[in-house]
């Protein structure tokens, strides 16, 4: 079985502006009522296509999901806690590297911010 | 899938037998939950033949099929403090995690 | 139809446009991150992302409350819902073989309907996970995949309803069906009185996602589900005592 996913914090994702940018504090901001962040179905695409492609099985996924939102990302909400869990585990595993990762969080933002 | 039926092993409890939830050692993967080991339920339904989640865990794909049940207990046997006498609760296990109790 | 982006001309005037959220988030960059690099990688392939979007984007308990309309006014629907789920979910148009149209996990394959009477009442958790019969009533809340819920429902089923605001009389059964390996559970609720001669569409109003789950009962008036905040695991009222593990 693959390896297990430690509570370490992660350097990279301890960057990330967690609780500002969460989607219950963001929304009320604007005005918006969504109980959702629109990216949530996607994200939810993901998990199904990472568990049916055995990458990460989804009950070994939601065990660590659980410790790490009792733990970790104990102060994030919802969909924000699974993804942050998400990526928790890809760097964790050496599915991701936190430095592939890094640069693409840059071009990503570029791409958005260029609308 | 369970679609390879004649491979399985043979069922051995009906709907309405009493039976005992075994005290196996956790081996890696399981989903036999702590609350109802070593309790003694009634089979409600027979629902399918499949592999045991630990044999799936191990990618046994060659492993034997077991039948799956649906077995209800009574709150007061998993709780023994639970005051509501008339209250249960069912949960699905594998033929292989059960065994014949008589009471 | 104007094309213009501007939502000033936005001309549906019953849904004036929405206010949006106009800064770009970690969350949003994050999400977009993972999913492309996890493509490049080879975990999953960019279309069944998309297949699997689609389905996720239209998944809902709609046909959840339209299969109960439906045993609500038809007996011999009922019987075949309670006999075979899976088949009877064909008739609402709900194939649990192949949900997204493309292949699925077999965790999906079986499917069980609980029915409620005056003296029996039955509520789903998942207390290992989270399992749910998404093809019929969409992903599940965020409180039915919380820790607290799954710990404490099966154990205090009565006070935890209670919290929902479901307070049930000693004389009712309340059955919990702790959904943890591939067999999928939905409530089959009692029809509430002051619905007789309701059309099956006006019956599937009430039938909401948290009366299919059980923690709440269907009643004519009421078409919606109260938001609920997630509880932080807190002391129950105990009526036991805490020492066993």
């Amino acid at each position: 079985m693959t390896a297990t996913v430690g509570d370490t914090p992660i350097k990279l994702l301890e960057t990330l502006h967690a609780e500002d940018h969460a989607w219950a504090n963001i929304a009320p901001r604007y005005g918006v009522t969504d109980a959702d962040p629109p990216w949530k179905v996607s994200l939810y695409a993901t998990l199904e296509c990472l568990s049916v492609g055995e990458a990460l099985p989804s009950l070994e996924r939601r065990h660590i999901e659980d410790r790490l939102g009792e733990t970790l990302y104990r102060q994030i909400p919802g969909p924000e806690q699974q993804l942050l869990s998400l990526a928790h585990i890809l760097l964790s595993r050496g599915l991701l590297s936190e430095q592939d990762l890094s640069e693409r969080l840059r071009t990503v933002r570029q791409r958005l911010e260029a609308g | 899938m369970s679609s390879d039926k004649s491979a399985g092993v043979p069922a051995r409890f009906n709907v309405g037998d009493r039976v005992r939830v075994r005290e196996l050692p956790n081996l890696f993967y399981t989903r036999t939950q702590m609350y109802v080991r070593s309790v003694t339920g009634t089979i409600a339904a027979r629902t399918y033949e499949d592999l045991t989640p630990e044999d799936e865990a191990w990618n046994r794909d060659d492993a034997r099929r077991e039948q799956y049940y649906i077995v209800r207990f009574r709150q007061k046997d998993l709780w023994p403090e639970y005051p509501f006498a008339a209250d249960t609760l069912q949960t699905e296990l594998p033929d292989g995690w059960l065994e014949p109790a008589n009471n | 139809m104007s094309h213009s982006h501007d939502h000033d001309h936005e001309h549906d005037h019953e849904h004036p446009a929405a206010p949006m959220v106009e800064e770009i988030t970690d969350f949003e960059v994050l999400e977009i991150a993972v999913r492309e690099l996890a493509i490049e990688k080879g975990l999953f392939t960019a279309e069944d992302h998309r297949k699997f979007t689609e389905w996720a984007e239209q998944i809902g308990p709609a046909a959840g409350s339209r299969l109960v309309a439906k045993a609500w006014t038809d007996p011999a629907y009922k019987a075949r819902v309670l006999n075979d789920a899976v088949e009877a979910c064909k008739e609402i148009g709900i194939d649990w073989t192949e949900p997204t149209g493309s292949g699925t996990p077999s965790d999906y394959m079986n499917l069980r309907v609980l029915e409620d009477t005056p003296t029996l009442h039955h509520v789903i958790v998942c207390t290992l996970c989270s399992c749910y019969p998404r093809p019929l009533l969409g992903h599940s809340p965020y409180w039915y995949r919380s820790p607290n819920y799954r710990r404490r429902l099966i154990r205090w089923p009565r006070q935890v309803l209670a919290e929902f605001g479901l307070l049930m009389s000693p004389e009712v059964e309340i059955r919990v069906e702790d959904s943890n390996q591939k067999c999928r559970f939905m409530v089959l609720p009692a029809r509430p009185g002051g619905t007789e001669g309701w059309s099956e569409e006006q019956l599937a109003e009430i039938v909401t996602r948290d009366t299919m789950i059980g923690v709440a009962l269907p009643r004519a008036g009421r078409t919606a589900d109260d938001t609920r905040p997630v509880h932080k695991a807190r002391r129950p009222v105990p009526h036991e005592t805490e020492a066993r593990p």
